[in-house]
């Protein structure tokens, strides 16, 4: 039996002490990824923190307090953008690794984010182990403006799928 | 890194109704588990300027000393193996001694403190250790059932050292009568690890009329991966 710390929510307080790495979002110009994080009813969660972690982008943003790592709170329409260096990632790595927390998420999850329009993701070793059905749950479609739209579901038909790594 | 997969009962109810919320926001379907080097090998790596002065000591960042119990939180940060997570960033936050959280949206009746923000951070040292000082904090009504306190707790975050090891979870403290009626602590089905969210009375981390002492360790998941031959 593993004698692992088990987890807990982040409850719903979890702002003013988040906030710092939150400020640390390097104003980058490069790729925006916006989406709203709903729960099984589809009402979305206005008290989710999303973080993301773009390992290419460590070199860009080497002198960035935390380089490649973003953190942002839904906000009360449960509405959460970030932006990613415009770095290509290595071939079929999503473009950012993501956890999610929230209240009544007794513990957080990681997913990842591929840009739908990579030419690498046929050759995800990621995604290849995905069923395919779910696979789009993890893509970002790009927008008109040449941003991306990604939601996150927490449950039901659309339920984002979520790692457990190996 | 390599991270086995975790016994069903260790890890809280995603479901769990008693805790409410989670009905709508825990995922149903598996997790899969998949391989995948980088969240396993690498990690977020901030820089040292992120600390800020006190930021490890909560009772130093008003203009006076904070109300309530000051007392001391340490212990060491290991992975599966035992070995220390060094170096690695940690963050803490909580409510004052009333039971009052500074967020805008704790609607909580009792009074904010001008000198206790309830909020750190800190890295661990060569020997995965942390040591935080703080105020004891409150219990609070939380308006999911008829009575329902959550027992007093501090808020971790846990950075580790791959990516992989992340962490967020509540430091308890000894013989709150609350634990039997709290779901959110209820919601972890085995006894043991529940236990391991309990941190222990220490007289040796006592610091003689300043403050009590209160030793927490944490197991990140993980173990050594070294391939036969290396």
């Amino acid at each position: 039996m593993s004698n692992i710390t088990t987890s807990q929510t982040i409850g719903p307080f979890s702002h003013e002490a988040w906030k710092w790495a939150t400020d640390m979002t390097p104003a980058a110009d490069g790729i925006t990824i916006s989406g709203i994080i709903y729960d099984g009813a589809g009402v979305p969660i206005n008290d989710a923190q999303i973080e993301a972690w773009q390992p290419a982008a460590a070199k860009a943003e080497a002198e960035a307090a935390i380089p490649g790592f973003r953190r942002v709170p839904s906000g009360e329409d449960g509405g959460f953008s970030f932006q990613l260096s415009k770095v290509d990632p290595a071939p079929g790595e999503p473009v950012a690794y993501i956890t999610v927390f929230a209240r009544g998420l007794v513990k957080h999850q990681f997913t990842a984010v591929f840009l739908a329009d990579d030419a690498g993701l046929s050759q995800s070793a990621i995604l290849d182990q995905v069923p395919s059905a779910r696979r789009a749950t993890l893509l970002a479609d790009r927008n008109a403006d040449g941003s991306y739209r990604w939601d996150i579901h927490m449950q039901g038909d659309r339920e984002t799928v979520f790692f457990d790594y190996e | 890194m390599k991270f086995d997969a975790i016994a069903p009962g260790i890890y809280p109810e995603l479901v769990y109704p008693p805790y409410k919320s989670t009905t709508h926001r825990g995922p149903t379907q598996p997790l899969l588990r998949v391989d995948a080097p980088v969240p396993v090998s690498q990690n977020i790596a901030p820089k040292s300027r992120i600390l800020l002065p006190n930021d490890a000591d909560l009772t130093a960042q008003g203009e006076a000393a904070p109300l309530g119990e000051k007392i001391v939180v340490t212990g060491r940060i290991v992975d599966e193996d035992g070995k220390p997570v060094r170096n690695s960033l940690l963050e803490v936050w909580q409510c004052n001694a009333a039971g009052r959280y500074r967020h805008k949206k704790d609607q909580h009746d009792a009074p904010l403190d001008p000198n206790f923000n309830g909020w750190g951070k800190m890295m661990t040292d060569d020997d995965g250790r942390y040591r935080l000082i703080t105020i004891k904090p409150g219990p609070y009504p939380w308006g999911n059932h008829d009575k329902a306190w959550r027992p007093a707790h501090i808020h971790f975050s846990l950075f580790g050292n791959v990516y992989a090891q992340r962490l967020v979870t509540q430091m308890y403290f000894p013989n709150d009568p609350l634990f039997a009626y709290d779901p959110i602590f209820q919601s972890i089905p085995d006894e043991a690890a529940r236990q391991r969210l309990i941190s222990r009375f220490s007289i040796e981390e006592t610091v003689s009329d300043q403050m009590l002492g209160y030793e927490f360790d944490i197991v990140l998941r993980g173990r050594d991966a070294t391939p036969f031959g290396i």
